[in-house]
Parts: structure tokens; C-alpha cells; sequence
């Protein structure tokens, strides 16, 4: 029998192919890109998972995060598209900022390069004030911002583009109203500013302003989820408000497209037996990170659905 | 506090604790000592290691990295003039000068007891000082932030070295280079040449490696010579000690630290900058500042001294607010998540006994480095100096290419690294100074992004930006730098 394989294998070589057999996969060590650098949440979140998901791929399976940061992730993302399908490069990739490279049409990718494996984390946007602030509510901000046109500085962490700002867009248009966007390019300065009263509004993730809110230094004043999030449960969302603005970031695996299809359904496995191991679970629960699994079809009608609402986006207000 | 500080004490010295603040300190000994290699790397590498570790064992060897790799750097700086970090630039100007001299083992010794005394004065900052230093803290919005920037590059002025156009030229190189990049307001590209690598502008570790490690190494070879540097010039056993001469550099040493923690608690502004500043005004306030740049120990002390008292400060954000003061503070905050830690004013209250576990921890991983700094300074990496040079250079060499591609993972970075490397030896010929690059180059951004940040909020209001009292006296204080030569020279010829 063992002989048997040895020639099959033998014979597939010779033949110029190398057998893909997926019972035997990894064989070797898997790459894992992220696109951002180490220590970033991206990063913390694919060096935790990774050591899970040896774990359930089971064998000597061995992964290995390679950090290519740049470029708002591009030099990542365009890597991870264009490695080679044979489940031993996989990266993180982030919608919907990497849906709005597309649309701007100078990546080198599309977003039909990947194969979507799996969906880890959902943070949604929040539109935060100082604790003293005038604005108790979205129709506030929303009124004052129609007195003096632009009058309304909102800080933004990201840059021109990024998915807040895009949000932000978005919230506009449904309010009819117009803010001045300062972009602040990092969480840590526009948090900061919005903490020193700096600036009289700010967007960022519901996970990077959930401790100081619930220490009440800062006002959530929207989440822009379809529900209230269960780790502030306080806060109101934007539909109560009455703007239907749903935005935020994830964070999930993919790999470059033509990847054989049983590798697929083995890392989606390892993905959702992670997940679900206790011991992950507990640490990530500790550190309050939002995760919402999504299988890899679930994932890619998520990635096709941002695309479309992005493009139409695009068509009314471009943001470059 | 003291309950809790007490509390802390018997978890902090188990035997575990020790050997994880041990280890911490040599691997940032090392880390530091390789130009390229940062701490960053180092602390990002090891948070997932620590995964199913004690809090204190991960915390204490963070602590003991921090610490350890911003001495390290100060070693290849002063007996190579490769500075291992960004950080220790500044100690270059005067200690690779010193090692010349055949002073290289008193340089190490004043880096090496100004970075503990900076650690340890910061260490105590942090303790003692966390929750005022924090509402200072918030009080820099974008209008400070950009003074300070100015404050910043007025220090240039200190660093020209002695021919003002050189100097000049270098500065406007520095600002030049800084402003390749996307624009983050408009998303316009500029400089970039359609290459993707270029979007968020250069990278400021890996200029500054090219700029000040390939220079040296290109040297050596064009030197070529055959021998090591004598033993006798090298002497690297006791040359008086720094301790028993604690008078002359106190002042220096307790002006240094509060710039140091000054800087280490606003975040944004980081390492390099605090030594820069520490470095200018302990030249700008000595009596004979022209030694300055020729191998003044007291040049060093600042240096290390402010970049050591960056340390622990930079921490005080973090932990209390969530915000990190600088690159590793950031990582750190990472491992703290990991843990279950999650920073912010609750975390004193729910886990006091680690956070001034943690705490302590700088402050006996500051005492540690001071051991285990002398002994890898002149056991180890001094005796790398023994060897010809035609064996040291490749050597550097391999290792800032290895420091270099491992921190973007990317092999434009090493053309770059060639390409500046290249530049930076002509323009050494050429007698033009690197530090005024460094400056330019770090500070341009800032400066201009605050700026229009500033502007954008006021909504075009140019006197928003001598609002505040903060932003005044940075303002002031900007032009006494730029003004103290001319009064010096008015004074003299009068």
C-alpha cells in the first residue's frame, strides 16, 4: 500500500504534477500576510487565530504571519492575490476598505483575485463627542451643521477615503447636511484630540472607543450597526436615529482565487473550530473583541454586498 | 496606591518574574544593538509567545525589551557610529567621537548610567505621576502639536555642525524627503512615481539605517585596513567612573529627564525626539558650546539620558487612556489586550496589583540594564571592535540587511537602503552633517499635518494658532533657540 502511493506519487511527479492531495495538507509551513504592521489590531488578531488554527488543521501544521504593511494595505492585499493558489499563502483582508481600493481602480486586483475563506470580526463605526459637548443626539450635530455649511468639523481616523470616512459621506447624504472631515490618519491622534476636546466630533471603531465611553470621558452618540452592540449596550445606533448609515470594519481570511476546493472547506473547518475553542474564545471575550464568524459563501455575498453599495456610493459622491 | 504597590512587590520579585525580566532586558540588548532591528519587531514577535503566560512573566519581559533596546542602541552608536535605533542618532555626535579619542569605555559608561538614571527617573514619573501627567497630556490637540514640531526643527540650529549653508542644505534634504507620500487630506500623491511602495512615503527607519549605517561601513572598506582597532586605543576596562563625577552631570541628567518624560507623555512625538531635544539644550545652556559635536560626554549623557526618560513616560497614555506615546507603547497596549487587560482609568482599579506590577517592573528592569548593559557593552560587543575591518564591515553590513528587510518585509527597502546608503557616504564626503536629515525628515510630516489640522478645525483662522497658552510658549521658546547664537555673538563683541 504504501509502496503503491509512493509510485502514484512518483508517477505524478514525473508526469510534471504535483499531487494535490488535500488529506495531506499543509505539508509545509503556511504563509499567513497581513497587510498592516505588527502590533496593529489586524496583526494581534491573525498571530492570536493562527496558533488556533494549527491546532484544528491538525499535524504539524505551522503558520506563520509575514507583516506587509503599506500603502493603506495594497502592498498586502496585492500580494496575497497574486501568490500562488496552492493553499500555502492565505492573508487578512479588510473590507470594506479593500472594496474601495477596487472602486477607485488603481489596485492591482480585483475583488474576484480572492477566494473567501472565512469572516472573523465585525467593529462597527461610531460617531463619538467629547463629554461636554452640546450634541446629545445625531439630529443635533446634523441641525448645527446646517446653520453654518461646514461648520461641523468631524476628526476622522482614518485618511481621504478610508471606510469612515466613506461613512461619513454616506451620513451626509442622508441628512442632507455638510461636514468638514479633518483627517487624522491613526485611532491614537484623533482619539486623543476628541478626549482634549480638540475637536468637536470624531469617527473610530466601536472597540477602540468602548473603554473611555464606558468611563464616560466620551459620548457615543451612533453606532452605525443594523443593533445596538452588546458591549455598549447604551449607545444608540444611527437607524434610531433616523439615518440608515451602517458601516464598519472586518476582518476575515482569504486566498488568492483557484484554490482547489476541499483546501477551502479544510481552513474554513480550522476557522470555525478556532473560534469556537474555549480557550479563544475566553481571551478574545477578555479583550472585547467583536467577532461574527461568516462561513466562506456567507463571506463573499457580505464582500460582494459592500462592493455594490460602495460603487453606488462612488456614483453620487466620490471621495477622491 | 501604596497598598497596591505593596501588593505588587512579591509578584514582581518571584523567581519567574526575574528570569522573564532578565530575558527581556538581553533581548532588547540585542534588538537594540542591531541597526534596523527595533524594539517594535522585537515586542510584536514576542506578544504571541506570551499567549498562555502569566501577565507579569509577559508584562516583565516587555518592560525589560523597552528598556534594554533603547540603551542598545547607544552601543554600535558610540563604538561604530551605526546607531542601532532611531533614538540614539543624537548620541552619535559625541560618542563616536569619544571612541576615537580612546574614550570608547567612557562613552559607554555615561550612555549607559544617563539612559538608567533617564529610566529610572521616568520609572518613578510613571508611578507617581500617572494620573496629572495624563491631563497634561490631553491639553496637545493639533495647534501644539505643531509648535512643538517647530520646537523641534529649531533645534537644528545646534546640530549644523559648522559650515550654516551645509547644515542648511541638509535640513531642506530632510523636509524634501519627507514630503514624498499620499497626502492624507486629499489623497493626492506626491513624489511617489506610480510605485505603491512609496504611498505612505519613505520609511523613516529604514532612511535613517542607510543614512548613518552604510556610510561608516563604506569607510571601513575604503580604508581597507588589514587591523583592528589596537587594544590599548580601545580600552574598554574602567576609565574613572561616571558615578564618582555625579556633580558634573546631574544637571544634565535631570534637565534631559524631564524632556524626556515631557515628550514620552505626548503621544506622537517618540524617542528620536526627545534625545534631539536633550541634546540641544544641554549644548545650548553649557559654557562652551562648541565642544559639542567633538566628543563632549555631557553631549552623550542628554542624548541617552532624554531617550531613556522617553521610556516609561510614553506608557503613561497608554495605560491610563488607551493612546500610545510612541511605536512600542503601541505594541505593548497590544500585549495588554491580549491578556485581558484592557487599558484605560478602570484598569487601576480592576487589576492594581499589574499595572504597578508593571510598573515596578520598569523601574527593576531600568536597575537590571545597568548590570547587564556594562557587562554585554564591554564583554561582548566591544571586543567586536577587535577585529580587521575587512571582517567587521560585511558583517554590519549582513546585519542591517537582515534588520532592514524585516521591517516591511520588502525588497524595495533594500534598494532604498542601497541607494541612501550611497547618498549618505557622498554627501559625508562632501562634508554636509546627517542629523539635520533625520530632523527634517521626522518632523516635516508632523508639521504639516498638524498644520492643516489646525487650520481645518479653526476653519482657516490663522491667530487659532496663538490660542492657547501651551501653543505661546512653545512658540516663544522656539525663537529664544533660534535666537541664542546672535545674543551670544552680540555679547562677545561687545
Amino acid at each position: 500500500m504504501k509502496l503503491l502511493t509512493l509510485v502514484a506519487g512518483l508517477v505524478a511527479l514525473l508526469a510534471g504534477q504535483a499531487p494535490a492531495l488535500a488529506q495531506a495538507y499543509p505539508e509545509k509551513p503556511i504563509e499567513m500576510i497581513v497587510a498592516f504592521a505588527p502590533g496593529g489590531g489586524t496583526d494581534v488578531a491573525a498571530r492570536s487565530i493562527a496558533r488556533y488554527m494549527e491546532k484544528y488543521l491538525g499535524g504539524n501544521a505551522r503558520i506563520g504571519v509575514i507583516n506587509k504593511p503599506g500603502a493603506g494595505g495594497e502592498i498586502g492585499w496585492t500580494a496575497v492575490a497574486q501568490a500562488k493558489p496552492d493553499g500555502y499563502t492565505i492573508g487578512f483582508i479588510n473590507a470594506p476598505a479593500i472594496n474601495a481600493l477596487v472602486i477607485e481602480g488603481k489596485a492591482k486586483f480585483k475583488m474576484s483575485d480572492f477566494q473567501p475563506v472565512a469572516n472573523l470580526v465585525y467593529d462597527p463605526g461610531v460617531l463619538v463627542v467629547p463629554k461636554n459637548s452640546p450634541y446629545t443626539a445625531l439630529k443635533d450635530i446634523v441641525e448645527a451643521a446646517k446653520k453654518g455649511a461646514g461648520a461641523v468639523v468631524i476628526g476622522t481616523s482614518g485618511v481621504s477615503g478610508s471606510s469612515e470616512h466613506i461613512a461619513l459621506l454616506n451620513f451626509q447624504r442622508l441628512a442632507d447636511a455638510k461636514f468638514t472631515p479633518a483627517f487624522f490618519g491613526g485611532t491614537a491622534p484623533v482619539r486623543q484630540a476628541v478626549l482634549g476636546g480638540h475637536v468637536p466630533a470624531a469617527t473610530m471603531n466601536l472597540s477602540e472607543a468602548l473603554q473611555i465611553a464606558r468611563e464616560g470621558q466620551i459620548r457615543v452618540i451612533g453606532v452605525m450597526s443594523a443593533d445596538r452592540s452588546a458591549y455598549l449596550p447604551d449607545a444608540p445606533t444611527f437607524r434610531e436615529g433616523g439615518y440608515d448609515v451602517v458601516a464598519g470594519a472586518t476582518r476575515g481570511i482569504a486566498a488568492p482565487k483557484g484554490i482547489p476546493a476541499d483546501i477551502i472547506a479544510k481552513l474554513e473547518k480550522a476557522v470555525d473550530q478556532a473560534l469556537k475553542d474555549p480557550e479563544y474564545l475566553d481571551a478574545a471575550k477578555r479583550a472585547e473583541i467583536p467577532l461574527q464568524y461568516l462561513g466562506a459563501s456567507e463571506y463573499k455575498a457580505f464582500l460582494d454586498g459592500a462592493t455594490r453599495d460602495l460603487e453606488a456610493t462612488w456614483k453620487a459622491t466620490p471621495w477622491k | 496606591m501604596i497598598d497596591a504597590l505593596l501588593h505588587a512587590v512579591p509578584l514582581v520579585f518571584a523567581p519567574m518574574n526575574i528570569l522573564a525580566m532578565i530575558i527581556g532586558v538581553i533581548a532588547g540588548l540585542v534588538v537594540g544593538c542591531l541597526p534596523g532591528l527595533t524594539v517594535v519587531t522585537g515586542l510584536a514577535v514576542l506578544i504571541p509567545l506570551t499567549f498562555g503566560l502569566d501577565p507579569l512573566f509577559a508584562l516583565g519581559m516587555m518592560a525589560g525589551m523597552y528598556n534594554g533596546g533603547s540603551y542598545g542602541g547607544a552601543i554600535p552608536a558610540i563604538l561604530m557610529r551605526v546607531p542601532g535605533t532611531p533614538a540614539s542618532v543624537a548620541t552619535v555626535l559625541d560618542g563616536y567621537k569619544m571612541t576615537q579619542k580612546g574614550q570608547a569605555a567612557y562613552a559607554l559608561q555615561v550612555a549607559l548610567l544617563s539612559g538608567v538614571i533617564g529610566s529610572v527617573l521616568s520609572s518613578i514619573a510613571l508611578i507617581v505621576l500617572s494620573p496629572p501627567l495624563v491631563s497634561f497630556s490631553l491639553l496637545f490637540g493639533p495647534i501644539e502639536y505643531f509648535w512643538l514640531g517647530i520646537l523641534g526643527l529649531a533645534t537644528v540650529s545646534s546640530l549644523l555642525g559648522d559650515d550654516l549653508p551645509k547644515g542648511l542644505i541638509a535640513c531642506g534634504i530632510g523636509l524634501l524627503i519627507g514630503a514624498v507620500g499620499q497626502d492624507i487630506s486629499n489623497g493626492t500623491e506626491r513624489f511617489t512615481f506610480g510605485q505603491l511602495e512609496l504611498l505612505d512615503g519613505f520609511s523613516a527607519i529604514v532612511l535613517l539605517t542607510g543614512l548613518f549605517a552604510v556610510p561608516p561601513v563604506l569607510q571601513m572598506v575604503e580604508e581597507a585596513v588589514k587591523t583592528g582597532m589596537s587594544g590599548d586605543k580601545l580600552k574598554l576596562h574602567a576609565q574613572g567612573s561616571v558615578l564618582r563625577q555625579w556633580r558634573y552631570f546631574m544637571p544634565v541628567w535631570l534637565r534631559s529627564s524631564v524632556i524626556g518624560i515631557i515628550i514620552g507623555i505626548l503621544p506622537g512625538a517618540g524617542g528620536s525626539m526627545s534625545s534631539f531635544l536633550a541634546y540641544n539644550e544641554a549644548k545650548r545652556v553649557a559654557r562652551e558650546p562648541e565642544t559639542f559635536g567633538h566628543g563632549n560626554p555631557e553631549g552623550v549623557a542628554a542624548s541617552e539620558c532624554g531617550n531613556g526618560a522617553d521610556n516609561a513616560a510614553s506608557l503613561i497614555p497608554a495605560l491610563a487612556l488607551g493612546i500610545p506615546g510612541s511605536g512600542v507603547a503601541a505594541v505593548i497596549l497590544g500585549g495588554l489586550l491580549v491578556h485581558g487587560l484592557r487599558p484605560g482609568p478602570q484598569l487601576f482599579r480592576e487589576h492594581p496589583d499589574i499595572v504597578y506590577g508593571f510598573m515596578l517592573q520598569f523601574l527593576v528592569t531600568s536597575l537590571m540594564l545597568a548590570v547587564l548593559g556594562g557587562l554585554a557593552a564591554t564583554r561582548i560587543f566591544g571586543q567586536v571592535l577587535r577585529l580587521p575591518r575587512i571582517v567587521l564591515a560585511p558583517v554590519i553590513l549582513l546585519f542591517v540587511t537582515i534588520g532592514v528587510y524585516s521591517v516591511n518585509n520588502a525588497v524595495f527597502d533594500l534598494w532604498v537602503l542601497l541607494g541612501v546608503g550611497v547618498i549618505g557616504y557622498v554627501l559625508e564626503r562632501l562634508d554636509y552633517p546627517s542629523a539635520p536629515i533625520v530632523l527634517g525628515l521626522l518632523l516635516g510630516p508632523m508639521i504639516e499635518s498638524q498644520l492643516r489640522l489646525a487650520l481645518t478645525i479653526s476653519g482657516g483662522r490663522t491667530a487659532a494658532l496663538v490660542s492657547t497658552p501651551i501653543a505661546i510658549t512653545l512658540a516663544l521658546l522656539s525663537a529664544a533657540i533660534l535666537l541664542t547664537p546672535a545674543w551670544r555673538k552680540l555679547r562677545m563683541s561687545a
